[in-house]
């Protein structure tokens, strides 16, 4: 087992290696020039000269590709040409917001989808089952920023219940690192967005789970469970979902990645200050260094999470074992 | 008194196509440490029967009439939290394929386990001595109850099972196919522990299978099953020895006897009819080949032949001439050709 975690360490440094290299290029061969939201076009050519060969923009691509990678083993992502002060330290915070975010949704996501497709299973035919899988479909093919919009127009500006954007009210400053993510007023801001984010994950769980669920609903252990006298409840949850959570569980690991995706814009319809948003801005801003950053560091984080996935699915299913 | 009562059992589906007549006017008694056996080709009914015993049909499933009387009380009108509660402390089963009837994501010890505080108020460490007990009655190691059913092979998953339907020693057990995923030499071990084990406990049996040698070894009374109905009822020994009905002396044909060694075995041509919509008179007419019609406008009742032996054939004075014609190839082939010409 601990072979197998030191072999997918090992695999994912290569990979992360790779996704380096092709971020590396992507962002020279970018079009626009990187010196036009740096420097101000107004100052004098000599001054900005200087501060193009400060940041080493006229290297050959080969010089600066060497410098790149041996500043990246040492966890130096460069200084943000918007910010002035360390990538890193710029997108630690940001990686703080957004895991917060998407573990929110996804535990929000999963806990309705298994049980929700559970139930669904169960009350096969039915139109309570009917309407949850109409619903679960208007969501998944509703676009995420249109949702966000559309939830931000309803309950902050019409309602009013609930703040708009951002991660925490102005003004507002927290005594401790308990009191930024946990004091009621950050847990205000977290509803709008993890129940959007939650509403376009939620389809691939939940009829996911419904369909393994019919499939594992047919088996001859659940006859026995039956027949064992079980109760109703204890056939379907501890024999029939419990099978049905397996592939769900797989499934969740690969919907990683892509809701990263999602991810980026509901945190910039609500401003969340996180990796995503922070992500597009550098992008915009042709902040080499800070979206070089943002990019390996979500690689890394969907990687991680990929393992996590498949260390739960061995948990999970004694027939699978790690070697 | 018997232990077990079916009296007029009808079963039908609901399917997309229509209503199906599974099970029709089922009649048979089980006393206490008797073992039946239902024989049939699939499709025959005879599991949808061993089901509705558990009343573990499928949702479509219905027993449309009849009574199922056991210690005395009728299971049809049971409600369904009664009929948990009988579930496995008096009526347990062994089922047809043992492949998938243990959970894979569960130590084989703990489904026991569950099965025995499901209906019993024993403690997990008095729950799991019962467990070990049980697995050396079946001849398994004490160890593999910590096993995963994806670690044991067939055979063990099998006696596993079978452990596993003795834990609350219910009065009956339904065994359905119990040895049919096994090779042939495993087949007989776990067939002769099961006999075994029955006369121990003394709990009376079910067993149902299309293997005929397999109920030559294992009970005392034999339902020949087709098309849903019950054909022929009989002892064992008759059932050998003074068989009636057709498709009895069919069945018999298509199994090898030690003694012709080498001989062409005969099947029984032609499929088991269609019980959407079935035709009058006898249901075994299309593939009998002395079927006259009366056959095919008189639905033939069972008729005691001799004591507690049944025969539901119009011409059980002509079994003499029809033993005879039923061992020779011909006989079926005629069969075939009146198939064929029919358009089958």
């Amino acid at each position: 087992m601990s072979m197998y975690v030191i072999r997918r360490i090992f695999s994912m440094l290569i990979t992360l290696f790779i996704i380096s290299t092709i971020i590396f290029l992507m962002f020279r061969l970018m079009p626009g020039d990187p010196t036009a939201s740096m420097v101000d076009p107004s100052i004098p050519p000599e001054a900005r000269e200087q501060i193009i060969e400060r940041l080493g923009l006229n290297d050959s691509y080969f010089v600066q590709y060497t410098k790149f990678m041996q500043n990246l083993v040492q966890f130096d992502f460069g200084d943000s040409f918007y910010y002035k002060t360390s990538a890193l330290s710029v997108l630690r915070d940001k990686l703080g917001a957004t895991v917060i975010l998407m573990i929110a949704a996804m535990v929000l996501a999963y806990g309705i989808g298994v049980f929700g497709g559970a139930w669904m299973a169960w009350r096969r035919g039915s139109v309570g089952e009917s309407i949850a899988i109409t619903i679960a479909l208007i969501f998944r093919s509703a676009p995420t920023f249109w949702v966000g919009i559309m939830a931000i127009y309803i309950f902050s500006v019409l309602l009013g219940w609930l703040p708009h954007s951002g991660m925490r009210s102005s003004g507002y400053e927290a005594e401790n690192l308990f009191q930024t993510f946990f004091s009621l007023d950050f847990l205000k801001h977290l509803i709008l967005p993890t129940v959007v984010a939650a509403i376009y994950f939620l389809a691939t769980p939940l009829l996911m789970m419904r369909n393994t669920m019919l499939e594992v609903l047919g088996e001859d252990f659940i006859e026995m469970a039956r027949a064992k006298g079980l109760t109703e409840r204890r056939v379907l949850f501890n024999h029939a979902a419990r099978n049905a959570l397996l592939p769900v569980v797989t499934a969740g690991a690969l919907f990683i990645g892509s809701a990263i995706g999602g991810q980026v814009l509901i945190e910039y319809v609500f401003s969340w200050p996180g990796l995503g948003r922070e992500m597009v801005l550098a992008a915009q801003r042709h902040d080499y260094p800070l979206a070089q950053a943002s990019f390996i560091i979500m690689a890394a984080l969907i990687m991680i999470m990929n393992l996590v996935a498949d260390l739960l699915y061995a948990y999970l299913d004694p027939r699978i074992s790690y070697k | 008194m018997a232990l077990l009562t079916v009296k007029n059992l009808n079963i039908e589906y609901t399917t997309e196509d229509g209503v199906l007549q599974a099970v029709s006017d089922i009649n048979f008694e089980l006393k206490e440490g008797e073992r039946i056996g239902l024989v049939g080709e699939s499709g025959c009914g005879k599991t949808t029967l061993a089901k509705s015993l558990m009343r573990l049909l499928p949702e479509n499933g219905e027993i449309v009439h009849g009574e199922i009387i056991f210690k005395g009380e009728n299971l049809v009108d049971k409600t369904t939290e009664e009929i948990r509660k009988l579930r496995w402390k008096d009526i347990s089963m062994v089922a047809q394929s043992s492949m998938n009837a243990l959970n894979p994501v569960y130590r084989v010890g703990d489904q026991i386990v569950e099965a025995i505080q499901a209906h019993t108020e024993a403690t997990k460490r008095e729950a799991i001595e019962r467990s070990e007990e049980l697995f050396r009655m079946v001849g398994l190691e004490r160890k593999r109850l910590q096993s995963y059913p994806h670690q044991m092979s067939g055979g063990m998953k099998q006696r596993a099972i079978i452990a596993m339907a003795l834990a609350l020693e219910p009065a009956l057990i339904i065994a359905d196919e119990p040895t049919t995923a096994l090779d042939v030499i495993m087949q007989d071990r776990i067939l002769n522990q099961i006999i075994q084990l029955q006369k121990e406990v003394n709990n009376s049996m079910v067993f149902i299978t299309h293997d005929i040698s397999v109920v030559s070894e294992t009970c005392n009374t034999i339902l020949v099953m087709y098309g849903g109905k019950v054909e022929e009822q009989a002892s064992t020994r008759d059932f050998f020895k003074n068989p009636h009905h057709p498709y009895t002396l069919g069945l018999q044909n298509a199994f090898p006897s030690i003694t012709d060694i080498g001989e062409e075995l005969i099947s029984i041509p032609g499929t088991p009819p269609n019980l959407l919509d079935p035709q009058p008179g006898c249901r075994f007419q299309d593939r009998c080949p002395f079927a006259t019609d009366v056959c095919k406008k008189v639905t033939p009742d069972l008729s005691e032949v001799s004591e507690g032996h049944l025969v539901a054939c119009h011409y059980t004075d002509k079994v003499d001439e029809f033993r005879i014609k039923a061992k020779e190839n011909s006989t079926w082939q005629f069969v075939q050709d009146r198939l064929a010409m029919e358009g089958y």
